[in-house]
């Protein structure tokens, strides 16, 4: 894969697009296969651990009485979370007319049906019976059997699949232009399944309308999905009595820090690909300048969320909750509890810096460091509080295990691995939006008028 | 199992099974391939039979599902038990069915046993016999047995009499000599009374374990349990002397903790003051006129005004009773100090009324620790050269390391043992001839006069083994050269011995021998014998002890749930905590604080215990309260023999008793061992083993999970009744019970924590054991565990005892959140669990807040054929599932069965869940909550009665009733 891409000093023409995108469907070339190596490699210690533990057993993780969730549920709701900026990103600055979203949505997009695909995959890890998980499905059966439809699991399964499948639908649809354009220029094998996938676009100006018209359908009807699916998630804990848990802030609160870590997932993953595919010209300062204040913001406000938990718990006198509190922020996970509240309040106010926000530099060491705040988020709130809930005489202390470390690192392997492949054979930079925003292409104005 | 069907199936199956006991059928494990017409599929017959785990002799009724015991239950008829049985009775299923247990007679060939047939076998020790006979030598064989009170102790010696061998010896580790020493000093009679609690007001113990093994420990708990429990606006009071806080220590009102040995001081000192204060008949100044109270306080440790106190509180006792003779305090001058406590006795009035003589126990027939002495002394001459050992004696294990048993054994050129399993002494012995388990066999036993429990077989043998009884009368006839029916020796079995010597008792009643049978024994009044007090001078000095002045004394206690090691085998005992530490599986030293900062030594770490007579490493457990004199160590926690252990317990350490840390002295009066008797030193080895400790910690933490209530307010609250009961505002409707509403009621006033329940639940609910590592990181699987909550000061806690389960919340935090209803609320208020549905979410174990809910993390396994035991009428759980309490739903349903039978409704008491059943204290109540006349109803509302964690409002289905505590105590 070459990097040396010459920069380009005005904007972009039409033909620069198309050739730009286009060049990254390219022969990759070895450092891709070195990554792909190295993520298959622990892709498949990740499906090795699993298989284990299916087979010998849940005691192959270090779960236990009283933390019967641990690391699978924490990892759940982190790749929730971060599939939550595809969406937004996609449906709701859509509406609004965000501009700046043009040049990022599409691989967000792309993220956010891996992340959704890879927190998906964690209920059935988690599950003591994992071959009987259709249990949760509301299918016709003859024993008249229904899932429980009061129990948050079973909500989750809803938002979760409804997500999806809005995502999976809203992406596929907004590809379409751009896969007709890839079938027009490539050769052989892939022109056929382009050509499938490209559903006879011909770029027609009823089909146009259309396209234009579903998208914004689609954007409509994703809209509420990027609250709901993360307020739902987190009923799972707010619906729960474990101090701690039972809070009604927990909505907002998650769907916040979903947001806050779905940015930084997206800077992780652009940042590289603007480096290796040389895009700057398409995601230009502007557009880090604006993601460094959504991250910024949603950082804000987690913080004022973090304060109004500790407030809440030491206003409502409930001895259990205070207990709960206090010994999270001083025993034995204390220091979660505090690298947390450095990543996701200390670390993202280097963003109120404009030089820091254009800094891709900067953006990635604090997107970094948001990720991992934000799973530890999670953790915080699942093992800590179990582990310190009503009853004394249960109170312990998880102890990660090789097995569900290497399934969590696994997950990690699973998602990159998905992210590897579609930068390859899908544009991961919408041709037809980024030209909707370029100047029109005038003739005269390209050489000088003859 | 209601008492009035119990009686009804085995009219029926008594005599059958009688019939098909005797039969050397064996080796099938299998049901019978051509049924038994007795047999029932599907319907369980029960045969009555006495437990022979301890001495103490409870009656026990074997619930026998198609050909095979898979349940003990106390047999309700008993005088002694009164239909509760203790932890280790329970367990006894467990070496019925052990894995380990020798399949067949074992010979030592090239060092190790391999499996030998019958016929070769007997001959072998026939032939010796017989050689040693005609030698003129007989008085070279030695028959140990247990303590054998019925018709095999008296065969056993109409054995050793015929074949003019040594007499028997009857050996008990814990064999109380003292006390009888201590009776015919004070009372002028040979005996050990039948101590009677209920009558008591006021009990005060010096030392003496009654609520873990002393005696009779059901017997005493159930009495304990019913002059103590606050019932009526009464409640007696118990003052336990002892240098460590023991679960009886915990239990008491008060603890008074006294340097180690001073008992028999402070005995003096408290009757002292009841004579200076006129509570007691001038004639005891006569015993304590050379008592210096105020010395006495400082020898002790324990401060005048404390013995002041219990003065005036034993003093005005109507009557009162004083036991000891606690393993852990018997040294040299433990007859001396009990015959001080037999004379605080006399001084309150006990003799005839709380300590009754005539009913004398059983224990006052074991051989005096000094004789046993004396024979391994004669082993060691080679003065013996056969040593038979009957089933259950494991002299290797129990006897002190001072007397050296193992050298002394080598010298014996022949060394046969009886036993069942692998222990110690089978590893020592070069022939094994395996008895039948005592629910396989033919016997009697008489706990004390008056009572005389008949055994029957509960099933036919699980391997081939042989009676004791048979084998003796095989053996002594091959010897004599006589046959079956003739000569001293002529019955062909034991069974036929047995009925020989019953036929005269039963001869009175009509169809006597099958009633014996079904009643499981023959019970008769034995009229007290009156005694009159002899009052001398009594020199009741600590004695002096061997080894390092400067080290700290050993405190070798018996542990309730391995007794002196027989009952070790069973992996049951070892995964029900010690109730005092949580502890489970690996035995441990308890280090004062003090000592323990002093050698920088931290929970878990090995520390090397060493003695003039041995040493010993074992991790270290911390206590607060153990006199900062002393170390304390369980004797019974063994792992040798068994190979099960290396199943549950990484590298099992080969040895963990105190006793190999004992010299072999005896109390020169009694003849009794001396179990306090040396001072060890401790070091630190800078290994670890961290104990399996399943409770976190024992601060509530101001939850008021276990509460107490002074006795003071629980009269006035009894008097006045229950306020108002907390309205709940719900917009949900109330929830409807068309039929029963079932629920709980535990009197934590009651509860005693002998663990009894737990593994009473466990062999009913087919709860599989997990092993220490999974002990220690919450993912054991009992349903119900006993929770020890200690308030007040760290050196001088109160505890409380809190049995919890599941509590079946009206509004269970458990039920919304299962996606698939696998956790849902029944008709009849249970909290159900269906374990085909669970799919693991374990949301439910996150969301209880008593946190009683089990998962399944891996694959339970029952290593055969220990899977025999298992309760047809319970699933077997899979991995992955959830599972808890049902409160016992297969007897609920049996009970309702058996009811729709007889077109009626359950009426209170039809159902009993199986802790409930079995608890000595009687402090689990089940019954219809709706139902207001029910036992369980008037409980729940009882003034005393919570719920715990009530403030979140689960609305539990289980109602706990306050402990009551004795103010100023």
């Amino acid at each position: 894969m070459s990097t040396a891409v010459e920069r380009r000093t005005g904007p972009p023409t039409f033909a620069d697009v198309t050739r730009d995108v286009l060049r990254t469907l390219g022969a990759p070339g070895n450092l891709y296969f070195a990554w792909m190596c190295v993520v298959g490699l622990i892709l498949a210690g990740g499906i090795l651990a699993w298989t284990w533990q299916i087979w010998i057993g849940m005691g192959a993780a270090g779960k236990r009485t009283p933390q019967m969730w641990a690391m699978y549920i924490t990892s759940f709701v982190f790749w929730i979370g971060i599939g939550h900026a595809g969406t937004l990103i996609s449906a709701i600055l859509y509406l609004f007319r965000a501009r700046w979203r043009t040049s990022i949505f599409r691989a967000a997009e792309a993220m956010t049906i891996f992340a959704v695909m890879t927190a998906g995959l964690f209920p059935l890890i988690h599950a003591g019976r994992m071959w009987f998980a259709y249990f949760l499905l509301p299918y016709p059966n003859q024993r008249e059997l229904w899932p429980n439809f009061r129990s948050p699991l079973v909500w989750d399964v809803f938002a979760i699949s409804t997500y999806l499948s809005i995502s999976t639908v809203f992406f596929i649809v907004g590809l379409v232009p751009d896969i007709a354009a890839l079938r027009d220029v490539s050769t052989g094998w892939r022109r056929r399944i382009y050509a499938m996938l490209a559903l006879g676009w011909e770029g027609s100006h009823s089909q146009w309308r259309h396209y234009r018209r579903a998208y914004g359908l689609f954007a409509a009807l994703a809209t509420p999905l990027v609250l709901s699916v993360h307020s739902v998630v987190s009923w799972d804990f707010a619906m729960a009595l474990v101090p701690g848990w039972h809070s009604t802030l927990f909505a907002p609160f998650f769907v916040d820090g979903a947001i806050f870590s779905g940015f930084a997932m997206v800077l992780v993953l652009m940042l590289p690909m603007r480096h290796y595919f040389g895009w700057h010209a398409y995601i230009q300062d502007k557009h880090l300048d604006a993601m460094g204040k959504l991250i910024l913001v949603t950082g804000l406000v987690l913080t004022y969320f973090y304060l109004c938990e500790i407030f809440t718990t030491w206003y409502s006198g409930d001895h259990f909750e205070k207990a709960s509190l206090f010994w999270r922020i001083t025993a034995t996970y204390a220091w979660a509890l505090w690298l947390m509240y450095f990543c996701n309040c200390i670390a993202p106010l280097v963003l109120f810096s404009r030089r820091a926000r254009t800094s891709p530099t900067m953006l990635y060491i604090v997107s970094i460091l948001v990720l991992i705040g934000m799973w530890f988020e999670r953790f915080n709130i699942i093992v800590p509080s179990l582990g310190r809930d009503f009853y004394p005489y249960t109170w312990g202390i998880y102890v990660p295990t090789v097995t569900d470390t290497m399934i969590v690192v696994g997950s990690f392997a699973w998602f990159f691995i998905l992210f590897l492949g579609f930068i390859r054979i899908m544009p991961s930079l919408s041709i037809v939006e980024v030209k909707e925003t370029l100047p029109l292409p005038v003739k005269d104005r390209a050489h000088g008028g003859h | 199992m209601h008492r009035r069907d119990f009686f009804k199936i085995v009219g029926v199956s008594g005599t059958a099974a009688a019939v098909a006991g005797c039969q050397q059928s064996a080796e099938t494990l299998l049901p019978l391939v051509v049924p038994n017409e007795q047999i029932v599929p599907g319907v369980a017959a029960w045969f009555a039979t006495v437990c022979r785990e301890c001495p103490a002799g409870c009656g026990v009724i074997a619930r026998n599902r198609e050909g095979r015991v898979v349940k003990l239950e106390g047999n309700p008829d008993h005088p002694v038990n009164r239909g509760a049985l203790c932890i280790r009775g329970q367990a006894a299923l467990q070496h019925l069915y052990h894995p380990d247990r020798f399949a067949g007679p074992q010979g030592r060939q090239g060092g190790a046993l391999k499996p030998v047939g019958w016929d070769e076998a007997l001959k072998t020790v026939t032939a010796k016999l017989a050689e040693l006979r005609g030698a003129g030598r007989g008085r070279s064989v030695a028959l140990v047995s247990q303590l054998e009170s019925g018709s095999l102790g008296a065969l056993m010696d109409r054995w050793t009499q015929t074949l003019g061998t040594r007499p028997r010896v009857t050996f008990e580790p814990f064999g109380y000599e003292a006390i009888r020493a201590a009776s015919r000093i004070v009372f002028n009679r040979d005996a050990i009374p039948h101590y009677v609690f209920e009558e008591a007001e006021v009990v005060l113990s010096f030392g003496a374990d009654f609520v873990e093994t002393w005696l009779s420990n059901v017997e005493h708990v159930g009495g304990f349990s019913r002059m103590h429990g606050f019932s009526g606006g009464r409640a007696g009071t118990v003052i336990q002397v002892e240098p460590r806080q023991s679960l009886t220590a915990a239990n008491a009102d008060e603890w008074v903790r006294n340097a180690p040995g001073t008992e028999g001081l402070l005995a003096l000192a408290v009757l002292k003051v009841m004579v200076d204060e006129g509570r007691a008949e001038r004639r005891f100044g006569e015993a304590v006129a050379g008592i210096d109270v105020r010395k006495v306080a400082e020898e002790s440790g324990v401060p005048v005004d404390t013995i002041r106190h219990i003065a005036s509180v034993f003093g005005r006792a109507k009557p009162g009773l004083a036991v000891g003779g606690g393993v852990a305090v018997t040294g040299a001058h433990a007859t001396a100090t009990l015959v001080a406590i037999n004379l605080l006795n006399a001084a309150v009035g006990a003799p005839g009324r709380t300590l009754m003589f005539g009913a004398d126990v059983a224990y006052g027939n074991v051989t005096p620790y000094a004789e046993v002495a004396a024979l391994v002394a004669a082993m060691a001459k080679g003065e013996v050269e056969v040593l038979l050992l009957g089933p259950r004696v494991n002299p290797a294990f129990t006897l002190p390391g001072g007397l050296k048993f193992a050298e002394a054994a080598a010298k014996v050129p022949l060394v046969v043992s009886f036993a069942t399993h692998p222990d110690e002494t089978t590893a020592l012995a070069h022939l094994v001839l395996p008895d039948v388990h005592w629910l396989e066999t033919w016997g009697d036993y008489a706990p004390r006069e008056g009572v005389l429990g008949l055994m029957q077989p509960t099933m036919s043998p699980v391997g081939d083994s042989l009676p004791t009884g048979e084998a003796l009368l095989r053996i002594g006839r091959s010897v004599l050269g006589g046959e079956e029916g003739k000569g001293p020796l002529p019955w062909g079995s034991f069974e036929q011995y047995l009925r020989s010597v019953w036929e005269p008792l039963v001869k009175a009643e009509p169809n006597g021998w099958e009633r014996a049978l079904r009643r499981g024994g023959v019970w008769r009044q034995t009229p007290a014998v009156a005694v009159t007090t002899k009052v001398s001078t009594v020199e009741a000095a600590p004695p002096k002890l061997d080894g390092d002045a400067a080290g700290l004394t050993l405190l070798a206690y018996p542990s309730f749930r391995f007794y002196d090691g027989r009952s070790a085998g069973a992996a049951w005992l070892h995964e029900a905590p010690d109730t005092m530490t949580q502890a489970v599986w690996d035995a441990w030293v308890e280090i004062p604080t003090e000592t323990a900062a002093r050698l920088g030594v931290g929970a878990g770490d090995v520390v090397r215990v060493t003695s003039p007579h041995g040493a010993l490493e074992l991790p270290a457990y911390v206590s607060s309260t153990l006199h900062p004199g002393a170390v304390a160590i369980p004797i019974g926690h063994r792992y040798a023999g068994y190979h099960l252990a290396q199943k549950y317990v990484a590298a099992p350490p080969t040895s963990l008793s105190p006793l190999a840390l004992l010299g072999g002295a005896a109390d020169p009066v009694s003849g009794g061992a001396v179990f306090l008797g040396v001072k060890v030193t401790l070091s630190r080895t800078g290994a670890r083993r961290p104990l399996a400790i399943l409770q976190a910690t024992h601060d509530q933490d101001h939850r008021e999970l276990a509460q107490h209530v002074g006795l003071r307010a629980a009269r006035e609250e009894a008097l006045r009744g229950k306020p108002k009961p907390h309205e709940f505002i719900s917009l949900y409707p109330p929830q409807q019970y068309p039929g029963y509403r079932w629920g709980l009621a535990i009197d934590v006033d009651r509860c005693v924590g002998c663990q009894a329940c737990v593994v009473a639940c466990q062999a009913e609910n087919n709860v599989p054991v997990t092993g220490k590592a999974d002990c220690a990181y919450g993912r054991q699987l009992h349903w119900l565990r006993i929770e020890r909550w200690a308030e007040g000061l760290a050196s001088h806690p109160h505890n409380l005892f809190l049995p919890m389960l599941c509590q079946h919340c009206e509004v269970a935090p458990c039920e919304p959140v299962c996606p698939v209803f696998a956790a849902y609320r029944t008709e009849e208020g249970l909290n159900g669990q269906v374990y085909n549905r669970c799919v693991g979410t374990r949301y439910c174990g996150n969301n209880c807040p008593y946190h009683v809910r089990r998962f399944n993390w891996w694959n339970s396994e029952f290593p055969a054929p220990l899977e025999v035991q298992l309760n047809p009428d319970v699933t077997v759980r899979q991995l992955g599932v959830m599972e808890k309490c049902t409160m016992c739903i297969q007897r609920i349903m049996a009970g309702k069965d058996r009811a729709r039978d007889e077109k009626r409704l359950v009426r209170d008491g039809d159902i009993q869940t199986a802790c409930q059943q079995t608890c000595p204290a009687q402090a689990i109540t089940f019954g219809n909550l709706k139902d207001d006349r029910s036992e369980v109803s008037r409980l729940a509302h009882s003034p005393r009665a919570y719920h715990v964690l009530e403030e979140i409002g689960t609305r539990p289905s289980v109602a706990y009733l306050r402990k009551v505590v004795r103010e100023g105590a």
